[in-house]
């Protein structure tokens, strides 16, 4: 096999006359290979200057200093030198729509949002396209995993882990139905043109708040015995309570994450926070009860007027200062591919560059309960992992050379590289 | 009394005519000539002259005279007053009295083009200036009481409906036939931003409604000078009738009051402006507006800030204003702007005196707050020889106090209304205030306190440890109380029936009946007499420790606006954007606003030296596609066309984004309308002044451009089902709207009528028309086009528009199909392309969007930005420019200049800005790191070479803002506890715009 640097240049000339098209999903992983030399960022914080990287039928088999480590000659088939380059770990992303949506505005390529306000039998695995146009170009940065989440009325489904290089979606999936999805009810009045009365917010905040008890009393009841007559909604809820599900509540005031945590508690379900922009509030809470936050764009505006004018930038930090397990995340599809952009610039707002890096990549590994497999370059872990060129949580160094998943050397090929070739060509640009 | 004739003859004639009256009698005729006399008064002839122990004479509604040693006629009623005061009644400027309730807008849910109005009036039915109130008018008994219980005599009248409102009249509070109410049928024409009840679609938007208002001005004009030939039109010539009336605008807040002055002195008109009492918050530019104002007296109340959370929801803004707004009359009396008070605004007319009080308290003089009740709006309305003092043959509107009336202890007891009098205490009323001991019966004696107003005093009896409140009547000395005991025996109601003796109002008795119905005789002895609140307060003067007006009003806000300053940063890494390219180690001198010099080794004995050594120096961010700052909705998107309506109208100081976009290093942004329509609205580029007033914002010398858009949003492809009738709905007719306006605005050429042909007949004069004028600007390359747009076919279209009508299309904005047609954009001569980075399949025109485009673009030779489109992104553009390093290798150095040469280029004015360049303005920013480089922060932002944003300063005000709101909340929380009323807080949702729609900020 030919070195990865004449590969890319090969495809992307390949593709030129060829149609607007998503690459073929790598084969399984038929011969060993090691990377040398690269720097390893090995996403549990710690960085192997000179390292190499061995992997067989898919897994982590060595990794280490090459100052120090002595290799077996002919043990890996295949030697990849990422000299003067960084290994990451396979970027996570969670709260995702990919695979979902298709472009936002055409209701036909749509399938993230179901009608109805229980839903907590919807799976989003389902829906999943895994020929999306999109999907390439996330993982042409190093997003190689994304939870794949419904969106839509108060319980709006199941999500599933999905690795993004499949066939289809019984492929894709990594991990199936992992948790259910509650939109915590809004806990304060807002007030903006067309915004419902004082009153009526209040009212409509109740409503929600007695909606959820009530359904999750009924589910509970319901999962601890043996029930006359199968119910699809309550069947699915069951999972939250023997502990096999997550729940994973939506919300960002200080008053709505409070009284969610209160209510997990009370019903005993796993918890995981996701968005939380007031979460440092409550930090202490939190980390107490060892519910771990998915923190919503860090590319976003400070939500009050007066906030510090850098809060969203500098929330991770203030999440780790306070010992929360905190991952980063981007709700959207075609936005996914700047996840680690999210990442460095919480790097430049207080985290280490390791501190971000593990963010995107072992933090939300171990909250989506996938962390003995992947996450991190260590072996016996999934090689799911990418080269670049240079340091892939800046824009301007980020430069995925090769990816693998499972061992599976992804195409990084994309419509949109398709594209550029076609035009570079017809410009005759080099 | 004289039921009907005209002012004029009352003034001149009033004792010789006889009544006379137009009404048919039925039964004995009643004529009166009604004469009173009042002496020994204190009486206010005007706001500033009194008159100690004088007489008033007052005969068939009018004033005969006021003064000392005035002879009594015989046949006059005459009262002494003892030492009360008489004062003229109040006049309210700003009310809808008497006029019915104006209907709520109901929306259409499908699109209403021109005017439902049926008959020949104009096209916009939000020009309501037809409206005359004296023909709608009719008294309202309960709500003159309600008045005149606040000592109002006389009000102005309004509809408070639509942009143009027509005319208000001017009437007294009396009961009675209208036509003696009346006294001013037409006394003002009146004009808001509010379309109020309207339905048709148009305007929109606050830049629509200023467009509409311009516009009709110059139909007007046009209509006068010769338009009248052409069509009838009852809106444009009662417009015309109005203009000679005062002109009173309700404009709302102050920036809006500013954008209401700046239409008034376009057309020379001198508005009397009603705002809602922030004008404090801009006193400078409210005072060079030059206008009078009518000013509410609407004090919010205290935010509940008894729950953290929900008291981290409401802003600093908001809780300096509860502290500051009643510091408002104060702040207008102090910077000599003439104002008038009113009611309008308030929830409850009823605190109109507590505010009014406590505006005094706030530092308005007694005198003011007098004048801006009575001399200054009857001024400003003219009616002045008949309202607001008490002069010979003026109406006998005046009010009978017990005191100065603006003592809080004061009592009204009579408010006469053109000669009548509404009685409302006994002049003998005697105060009856004070703690007592009740003896009822047998029964052990409790205690009974009657305090409050001294007209109408509070009265509470102890039952138990608490109060029961006593409901009380009094008729001359006549007194009975009703109170329920429910906690000490006897349980139940009691009925009491007395009198307060004459010599002593602290001495009451009389009989009455117990709960078991028994009948006993009750009386109550003084135990301490009444102490007015106003000497109690000790903590009155704690509670004008006020905060300071900052610019803008908000958090963030400056006590003291920044200063141009030399500065020399010494040792940066400075990229230039010149052929120099990026200069290490070197210095560069900003002084004046400009940039002075760059090189090595400079010094200036002058300058504050700021070691760069390891830091970078750029020139400032521009944003070419920016929707921050604006108030209201930035598409006027009701029609194909807005090309009349401008961002430069509602441009919004205030906006948190200014700062927040000044801390990720933006000096300038180019604010555009959305893309609503093919021909959006003229644009406005700004720089981040932060703290400046909205015109001082704009980037001055900078030619005038415009937005187009293209494709789906124009076309309505993704606004519902019911939004299908307005042309264009496809790519094919976008073509045909600029075709047709360019055609028009081809042949457009106003102007008055050319001079007949011999024996033949002038022509109507062409209007000037706002629209068209816009447009021809265009063709005459005086104005230029940034167009929204996405596919290669409509940008070819808009190419070949231009082409065939002999201009150049300027920029295209968004452009992310630009890579397909970048040489045919090259070879029409484009000035360039902005693009986003990396944006796509958001919709089905961007499924074809690449990140490479900026990067082809860029190749191709177009002069390429990136923009944001968007508040967020908008503060990390840098980033968005290292995209172009990773998608197509465009160089640092040719990238950074994707995001401020680039886009200075394309706006035409890189003369001034988009590189560090001496003669350029110091606009630049020092950041931390290479600024394309993720990690990258700005330390400090100048704009005209100063500093608007420092992350030390940054960190300061950050500490202060906390401070400053704990110190708010613990004094709302005081207000709460004394009793004062209190708001619940909620959180007032920042708006974002975008090209389509508005968002709100939530707590996600």
């Amino acid at each position: 096999m030919k070195n990865i640097i004449s590969t890319v240049t090969l495809s992307a000339v390949a593709f030129v006359s060829a149609l607007a098209q998503n690459p073929a999903p790598a084969p399984v992983q038929s011969e060993s290979i090691i990377i040398m030399n690269g720097t390893a960022h090995i996403g549990n914080g710690k960085v192997i200057e000179n390292s190499v990287i061995g992997f067989e039928n898919g897994k982590i088999t060595l990794i280490g200093d090459a100052t120090v480590i002595k290799l077996q000659e002919g043990k890996y088939k295949k030697k990849i030198s990422a000299f003067g380059k960084h290994v990451y770990p396979g970027f996570i992303n969670c709260n995702s729509s990919l695979g979902l949506t298709e472009i936002d505005l055409v209701r036909s390529t749509r399938d993230n949002y179901e009608v109805g306000d229980l839903n907590p039998n919807v799976r989003s695995i389902i829906a999943y396209n895994t020929d999306s146009k999109i999907t390439p170009t996330v993982r042409s940065n190093g997003v190689l995993m994304e939870q794949i989440v419904p969106s839509g009325g108060t319980i709006s489904g199941q999500s599933s882990v999905v690795e993004l290089d499949a066939w289809n979606w019984e492929d894709a999936s990594y991990k199936t139905d992992e948790g259910i999805h509650l939109n915590w009810p809004q806990m304060y009045v807002a007030k903006y043109p067309g915004s419902d009365p004082e009153d009526k917010q209040r009212e409509r905040m109740n409503k929600e708040m007695n909606n959820i008890e009530q359904f999750f009393s009924e589910a509970k009841a319901y999962a601890m015995s043996a029930p006359i007559e199968k119910n699809l909604r309550l069947e699915s809820m069951k999972g939250l309570f023997n502990g096999s599900k997550k729940l994973y509540v939506h919300c960002g005031y200080v008053k709505e994450i409070e009284s969610a945590v209160l209510f997990s508690k009370k019903f005993g379900v796993k918890m995981v926070l996701v968005d939380g922009q007031d979460a440092w509030r409550v930090s202490s809470l939190l980390k107490e009860n060892n519910i771990p936050v998915i923190l919503g764009r860090v590319h976003s505006l400070p939500p009050r007027e007066d906030d510090d004018v850098d809060l969203p930038y500098k929330l991770p930090y203030m999440l780790k200062q306070a010992g929360v397990t905190y991952a980063l995340s981007i709700d959207g599809s075609w936005q996914n591919r700047n996840l680690a952009f999210m990442a460095g610039t919480s790097a430049g707002y207080g985290l280490t560059k390791e501190e971000a890096l593990m963010s995107i990549t072992s933090a939300p590994a171990k909250i989506l309960g996938i962390d003995n497999t992947v996450g991190t370059l260590e072996t016996g872990k999934d090689a799911t992992l990418f080269i670049s060129s240079g340091d892939a949580l800046d824009m301007r160094t980020n430069n995925v050379d090769a990816a693998f998943i499972n061992g599976r050397e992804i195409n990084l090929d994309n419509v949109q590289k398709q594209l550029n070739a076609k035009y570079k060509e017809k410009y005759g640009l080099k | 009394m004289n039921k009907r004739c005209t002012i004029v003859a009352v003034l001149a004639f009033c004792f010789q005519t006889k009544a006379q009256i137009t009404f048919p009698v039925n039964g004995t005729t009643d004529p009166k000539h009604l004469t009173y006399a009042f002496k020994n008064a204190k009486i206010f002839t005007d706001y500033k002259t009194s008159i100690d122990s004088a007489i008033l004479i007052v005969r068939d509604g009018l004033v005969v005279d006021a003064g000392k040693n005035l002879a009594i006629p015989e046949d006059a009623v005459l009262f002494d007053l003892k030492g009360k005061f008489i004062y003229p009644s109040l006049i309210d400027i700003f009310t809808d009295y008497g006029l019915p309730e104006v209907a709520k807008r109901k929306d259409n849910e499908n699109p209403q083009f021109l005017s439902n109005t049926k008959g020949a009036y104009g096209w916009n039915q939000a020009i309501r200036s037809d409206y005359d109130a004296n023909k709608i008018f009719s008294a309202d008994s309960k709500k003159a009481d309600e008045y005149r219980k606040l000592c109002f005599g006389s009000v102005m009248t309004v509809n408070k409906d639509g942009i143009a409102r027509g005319t208000s009249s001017f009437v007294t509070l009396g009961d009675g036939r209208d036509n003696d109410i009346v006294i001013k049928d037409k006394v003002a024409a009146n004009y808001s931003f509010d379309k109020g009840s309207s339905p048709q679609d148009y305007p929109s938007s606050l830049m629509g409604t200023i467009a509409l208002l311009r516009q009709t001005y110059l139909d007007a004009q046009w209509y006068t000078n010769g338009g009248y030939k052409k069509e009838y039109n009852i809106s444009l010539d009662s417009w015309n009738k109005n203009q000679n009336l005062p002109q009173v605008f309700d404009a709302g807040d102050k920036q809006n009051e500013l954008r209401a002055d700046k239409v008034g002195d376009e057309f020379g008109v001198n508005y009397i402006i009603k705002g809602t009492g922030d004008e404090y918050q801009r006193i400078t530019e409210i005072k060079e507006m030059n206008d009078a104002l009518i000013v509410a007296l609407n004090f919010p109340d205290a935010y509940d800030m008894n729950d953290p959370y929900d008291a981290m929801n409401i802003s600093l803004g908001q809780m300096k204003h509860w502290e500051l707004a009643p510091t408002n009359p104060a702040a207008l009396e102090k910077a000599g702007i003439p104002f008038a008070l009113t009611t309008a605004d308030l929830k409850d007319k009823n605190i109109f005196w507590k505010n009014l009080r406590k505006a005094i308290e706030y530092g308005l003089s007694e005198q003011s707050a007098l004048r801006a009740l009575t001399q200054t709006p009857a001024e400003l309305l003219k009616v002045n020889d008949q309202v607001g003092s008490l002069k010979k043959g003026m109406l006998a509107n005046f009010v009978i106090t017990s005191k100065n009336i603006f003592d809080k202890d004061a009592v009204m007891y009579d408010n006469w209304v053109k000669g009548v009098r509404y009685k409302y205490l006994d002049y003998d009323t005697k105060d009856i205030r004070g703690t007592y001991s009740l003896s009822i019966g047998s029964l052990p004696a409790v205690k009974l306190r009657v305090n409050g107003d001294q007209g109408s005093p509070d009265m509470n009896v102890a039952d138990d440890t608490s109060l029961a409140k006593v409901s009380y009547s009094r008729q001359g000395g006549l007194i009975t109380l009703q109170f329920e005991k429910k906690k000490s025996a006897p349980k139940g109601t009691f009925h009491l029936s007395g009198y307060v003796k004459d010599e002593n109002p602290n001495d009451w008795n009389g009989t009455g009946q117990l709960p078991n119905g028994d009948w006993i005789t009750w009386n109550v002895k003084l135990d301490s007499a009444f102490i007015p609140q106003a000497k109690r307060d000790t903590t009155k003067k704690d509670s004008l420790k006020l905060g300071a007006v900052t610019y803008p009003f908000m958090a963030y806000g400056w006590k003291e606006m920044p200063k141009q300053k030399t500065v020399l940063f010494k040792n940066a890494t400075v990229w230039t954007n010149e052929k120099e390219g990026i200069l290490q180690n070197t210095d560069v001198l900003i002084a004046n606003g400009k940039i002075q010099k760059v090189g090595k080794g400079l010094s200036d004995p002058a300058a504050e030296v700021i070691d760069a050594t390891g830091k970078n120096l750029t020139s400032g961010i521009i944003d070419e596609h920016s929707h921050i700052c604006a108030s209201g909705d930035l598409n006027e998107g009701t029609q194909s066309s807005s090309a009349e309506v401008r961002v430069a109208d509602i441009i919004d100081a205030e906006d948190i984004n200014l700062y927040r976009q000044l801390a990720g290093g933006v000096t300038s942004s180019h604010i555009l309308h959305g893309s609503a329509n093919a021909i959006g609205g003229q644009t406005q580029l700004i720089k981040e002044r932060w703290g400046a007033s909205p015109e001082k914002m704009k980037f001055a010398g900078w030619p005038r451009f415009i937005k187009f858009a293209l494709g789906e949003n124009v076309k309505q492809s993704n606004w519902g089902d019911r939004q299908v009738t307005r042309f264009p709905q496809t790519r094919m007719g976008v073509e045909q709207v600029y075709a047709d306006y360019f055609t028009r605005a081809k042949e457009y050429n106003p102007g008055p009528s050319p001079l007949p042909p011999k024996g033949g007949i002038a022509a109507i004069p062409v209007r000037r028309d706002l629209e068209l004028e816009a447009l021809k600007e265009i063709l005459d390359s005086k104005r230029f086009i940034t167009c929204h747009s996405y596919v290669q076919s409509e940008i070819n279209m808009l190419m070949h528009v231009a082409d065939s009508f002999g201009f150049k299309v300027n920029t295209f904005t968004h452009i992310l199909e630009g890579y397909k047609v970048a040489d045919k954009m090259k070879a029409h001569g484009v000035r360039g392309a902005s693009s986003f980075a990396d944006w796509w399949a958001y919709k089905y025109e961007v499924y074809e969007a690449i990140p490479y485009n900026g990067a082809i673009m860029h190749d191709v030779g177009l002069t390429v930005a990136f923009n944001s489109d968007d508040a967020e992104m908008a503060r990390r553009l840098n980033q968005e420019a290292a995209k172009a390093v990773k998608y197509g290798g465009v160089s640092e150095e040719e990238a950074w200049k994707f995001v401020t040469l680039n886009p200075a280029k394309l706006l035409r004015v890189d003369d001034k800005v988009g590189s560090i360049k001496p003669g350029k303005d110091a606009d630049v920013v020092l950041w931390n790191d290479n600024p394309l480089c993720i990690y990258a922060k700005p330390l400090q932002t100048y704009v005209d070479g100063i500093k608007y944003f420092d992350v030390e300063t940054d960190k300061q005000m950050r500490a202060e803002i906390l401070k400053e709101r704990a110190r708010l909340i613990q004094k709302m929380t005081d207000s709460k506890n004394k009793g004062e009323g209190t708001q619940k807080p909620s959180l007032k949702a920042q708006t974002l715009h975008h090209c389509l729609e508005d968002e709100y900020v939530l707590i996600k």
